[in-house]
């Protein structure tokens, strides 16, 4: 009996011992997973480790990953958004990213979007940001001012057709709407002296918040814009030729092109604020990159695959043609900015704001989507809508 | 003893040894991860089925046994496992356990006022013990002695020296190659050298660097102490805090007792608004389950009929809206009652002038929830009608036209009791699985048009469980997994006794149908 428990007990420790040959395990969605497996090819090859890509649908990587790291089953490496680190990083399940001397090959705010608490927490990838995809043959000149675009929207609109001069997805759908709201002021949450975000200050009921949350339910009430708009309705809408516009961003591109779309990319017109000057609309900027888990037995190994084997202009231009968004990897993006969409996003991008990466934005979302669908269906106006939805947040999240 | 016995011999004793083992095996790796009450269920579970399958007086329990595992690892355990989750704080930022999150503070250090790195050799010996020289910036080197580092004087002969002069071996230890260093480095990351009160730790695959300690957790007073501020952090509420209020993240999981039942019962916000929401719901599942009937047994009915012709594939055809997935039929419906783009307001509009606001007034948003769902089940209905109606005998029908009885008499008195008996606990069924009908809810509707002056996100065709997820998860940093399991117990204490209740009154019933 004890030489049996001799020989189990031995066999678990040479197994506890096989364990320990580093190998990393990467979760990665469709689009990158194929690419990472060439890099980690060569990662193979250079250093002897093995890593293994698993694939796992984008939108399923997050909840995974709360489940499986905490039970040391998880991987080493997610993909993910850098709206996920606030979360995960406050459950204690993201390792510090040290860059070294990599952090200058990186935008600055792709990097800053992915930081929490004072700690980087990703190798950004990709940002993207939502600006106007436009029918060639039905805009003949695309408006620069919302009143431009007021005035070319009451020429073709036509409900009966239908058709319209804009269209974007509000059935409710507050990430595609802030554009309107940050124009002339807008925001979600302040910062704070030191640069961090201040969840008790909100600021969707300010005054260029609501000047923008009028416009649009001025636009609703005249039947230039048609509510409860999907994404399904939006996709419908525009490769049919019925609307001329639509607010959206580089994942419409493909399908848009595939549609027969002779499309072009612009800057969504700006609107008039109170004091007369114009202000261009701020879309949220999401970055997706790479994070490490703080639950990885090869933390070393993986930020070396990700520092010196993923953040080279070969391996992010691989991933780059998989899916075309704008490289945080600074070199990268040399090489790619001759491309006019990728230019078009980048207009409309340097005025956006990191989408806020805190976990109180889960109290945001639901608030805000009340909001807008109160006030797309008259039900409210923008000030009663929008004030409440402030409330609402604040006593979410148990200000004051 | 025969051969076919023995064959049975063989394979139930090989049957019993391949469990044994398998849960051997998965004895080993739960003691190994200390999950000891996943082992207790595991190990009384296996004793319990050696039990049953070798005695001979446990017999009729050997057939009983799949049934029992399946509804204990598929219905008690979830509920326990709610039960327990109910009990705590788990949310975001209150993930990981007491236990996880010292070990993660006292693996976090903060650089020295003078930073230091090193590159480094990293050698073997035969024995597979590590050693390592490190070269700090300045030229000084360094050999690691146990866990300390010791100045050295490469010069001396017995560090044998490369031909590009680097040092090669010493003392039995061999240098690794980077591939070999890549391989140690699981190992490599685990050393937590010390050069006087630094710590000096693997920082990159090239380099060492030194750093200081930033927390130590002390058992005594179940706090942990910032070496870097001298600041004691006390565990309360689930976090480290420091007496002026700040919190270390990440939290741990504690047990709040019953403190997220008490804050469902006596929020104010909440409790305004479940009335609202507890009525919608009643409504929504009892007139989803009433009308779904009644279409479905009209239709089984007429389909019933020896006359119609053709019913086949009027069977056939009818049932699509119920192999069709459920997620596409809602999100084409929600499509189609769209208010500006929506087929069926076109079609209104074209040929009444109306446009109808589906989706936005409630009222409408009710129906038209209510009509979908109707569409998505009455096939169901349909199917189970059918089925009950043609195991009604022909001579009752018979008998009654003898005796005079209309069509309309032979209905209510004669298919509608038989039929009831049968369909009852179906519809009781029904209606438990749409009160928590969260799918077409929440893909047609997601609980709104919203409500204005609501305290809570609940909207006007949320029902209770599409607005539990509201709370749990549209509220402070989302993820409140233990509010969430709260409610979810709350909702199913009230499905459990309507449920009863409805089961109670089936069975009136069934006594009248056994007098008929």
């Amino acid at each position: 009996m004890r030489k049996l428990v001799g020989i189990l007990m031995a066999l678990t420790v040479g197994l506890v011992v096989f364990a320990q040959a580093p190998k990393l395990v990467i979760w990665a969605d469709d689009t990158r997973a194929p690419v990472l497996r060439d890099i980690a090819r060569e990662f193979t090859a250079a250093t002897g480790v093995a890593v293994e890509v698993v694939e796992i649908a984008y939108d399923q990587i997050r909840g995974q990953f709360i489940t499986a790291a905490p039970t040391g089953q998880g991987p080493d490496i997610i993909v993910g958004a850098h709206d996920w680190v606030g979360e995960l990083a406050a459950n204690g399940l993201l390792e510090p990213i040290n860059f070294g001397a990599k952090l200058a090959e990186f935008s600055a705010s792709a990097v800053q979007a992915f930081s929490y608490g004072g700690q980087n927490y990703g190798v950004p990838q990709g940002t993207e940001n939502i600006a106007i995809i436009y029918n060639k043959a039905l805009v003949p000149e695309m408006p620069e001012t919302w009143d431009e675009l007021l005035e070319f929207a009451r020429e073709i609109t036509d409900p009966t057709k239908p058709m319209y001069a804009l269209v974007f997805q509000n059935g409710p759908d507050p990430y595609h709407w802030f554009p309107m709201l940050s124009a002339c002021g807008g925001y979600v949450f302040g910062t704070n002296p030191d640069g961090s975000l201040n969840p008790c200050d909100v600021g969707l009921a300010n005054e260029g918040a609501l000047r923008g949350a009028q416009l649009f339910a001025d636009m609703i009430a005249e039947g230039l814009l048609p509510s409860g708009v999907s994404w399904d309705t939006m996709r419908a809408l525009f490769f049919g030729g019925n609307a001329a516009m639509v607010i959206s961003g580089p994942w419409l591109v493909a399908d848009t092109v595939a549609a027969g779309i002779d499309y072009g990319i612009a800057m969504i017109p700006s609107i008039r604020c109170a004091d007369g000057s114009y202000g261009v609309p701020k879309p949220f900027i999401g970055v997706q990159g790479f994070m490490v888990s703080s639950f990885s037995q090869n933390k070393i190994l993986a930020a070396d695959f990700l520092l010196n084997y993923v953040a080279t202009t070969d391996a992010m231009l691989a991933l780059y043609e998989r899916n075309p968004r704008p490289p945080a990897h600074l070199p990268t993006f040399e090489i790619v900015s001759s491309d006019p969409d990728i230019a078009a996003w980048g207009l409309q991008g340097q005025y956006g704001i990191p989408m806020p990466n805190i976990p109180e934005m889960a109290s945001v979302w639901g608030a805000w989507s009340d909001a807008q669908s109160l006030i797309a269906n008259g039900q409210a106006t923008p000030e009663q809508a929008l004030q409440e939805a402030v409330a609402k947040i604040k006593a979410a999240l148990k200000c004051e | 003893m025969n051969g076919r016995s023995l064959l049975t011999q063989g394979l139930k004793y090989g049957f019993v040894a391949l469990l044994d083992a398998a849960a051997l095996w998965a004895v080993i790796a739960l003691l190994f991860r200390g999950d000891y009450i996943l082992l207790a269920v595991l190990g009384i579970g296996t004793l319990l089925l050696n039990f049953v399958i070798l005695s001979r007086r446990a017999y009729p329990l050997r057939f009983l046994l799949p049934g029992l595992v399946f509804l204990f690892a598929m219905v008690v355990y979830p509920i326990g496992y709610t039960v327990n989750v109910s009990l705590t704080n788990l949310q975001t930022g209150n993930l990981l356990t007491k236990a996880q999150v010292i070990a993660q503070l006292e693996g976090r250090y903060y650089l020295p006022p003078q930073p230091e790195t090193f590159t480094f050799w990293a050698f073997r010996n035969a024995q597979g013990k590590l050693a390592l020289i490190l070269t700090a910036s300045d030229g000084r080197t360094f050999l690691s002695q146990g866990n300390e580092l010791v100045p050295v004087d490469l010069s001396d002969p017995r560090f044998v020296r490369g031909e590009d002069g680097t040092v090669t071996s010493f003392d039995g230890y061999t240098r690794l190659t980077l591939p070999e260093v890549y391989q140690s480095l699981g190992a490599l990351e685990a050393l937590d050298l010390r050069l006087g009160e630094e710590h000096v730790r693997l920082t990159s695959v090239r380099e060492f660097g030194t750093f200081l300690r930033k927390y130590q957790y002390l058992p005594d007073q179940d706090a942990v102490l910032d070496l870097e501020t001298n600041v004691t952090y006390y565990a309360k509420e689930g976090y480290f805090t420091s007496p002026d209020g700040v919190r270390i993240e990440p939290g741990f999981q504690i047990y709040v007792g019953f403190r997220n039942y008490l804050d469902v019962l006596t929020n104010p916000g909440i409790r305004a608004d479940f009335t609202r929401v507890f009525g919608w719901t009643l409504a929504w599942s009892f007139l989803s389950v009433f009308f779904s009937f009644a279409v479905g047994l009209g239709f089984a009915y007429l389909l019933n009929d020896p006359y119609v012709r053709g019913r086949f594939v009027y069977r056939s055809l009818l049932i699509i809206p119920y192999a069709m997935p459920a997620f596409i039929s809602a999100l084409v419906w929600a499509g189609m009652f769209n208010t500006d783009l929506g087929v069926i307001n076109r079609v209104l509009g074209d040929l009444f002038g109306v446009k109808v606001r589906w989706l936005q007034d409630p009222m409408w948003a009710r129906t038209a929830l209510i009509f979908i769902n109707v569409w998505l089940t009455y096939p169901y209905m349909m199917i189970v009608s059918l089925g009950a109606l043609q195991s009604i005998s022909q001579e009752l029908f018979e008998a009654a036209r003898v005796d005079g009885a209309t069509s309309w008499q032979r209905f209510w008195r004669i298919t509608m009791p038989l039929l009831w008996v049968s369909v009852a606990p179906l519809l009781i069924g029904s209606f438990a699985f749409t009160f928590n009908n969260f799918t077409i809810i929440w893909l047609v509707t997601a609980g709104r048009p919203a409500v204005l002056g609501a305290a809570t996100p609940a909207g006007a065709t949320d029902i209770l469980i599409s607005w539990t997820y509201r709370l749990a998860f549209e509220g402070e940093r989302g993820n409140q997994l233990g509010l969430a399991s709260a409610v979810s117990i709350i909702i199913f204490i009230i499905i459990a006794v309507i449920s009863a209740v409805n089961f109670r009154f089936t069975r009136a019933l069934e006594d009248v149908s056994r007098s008929v």
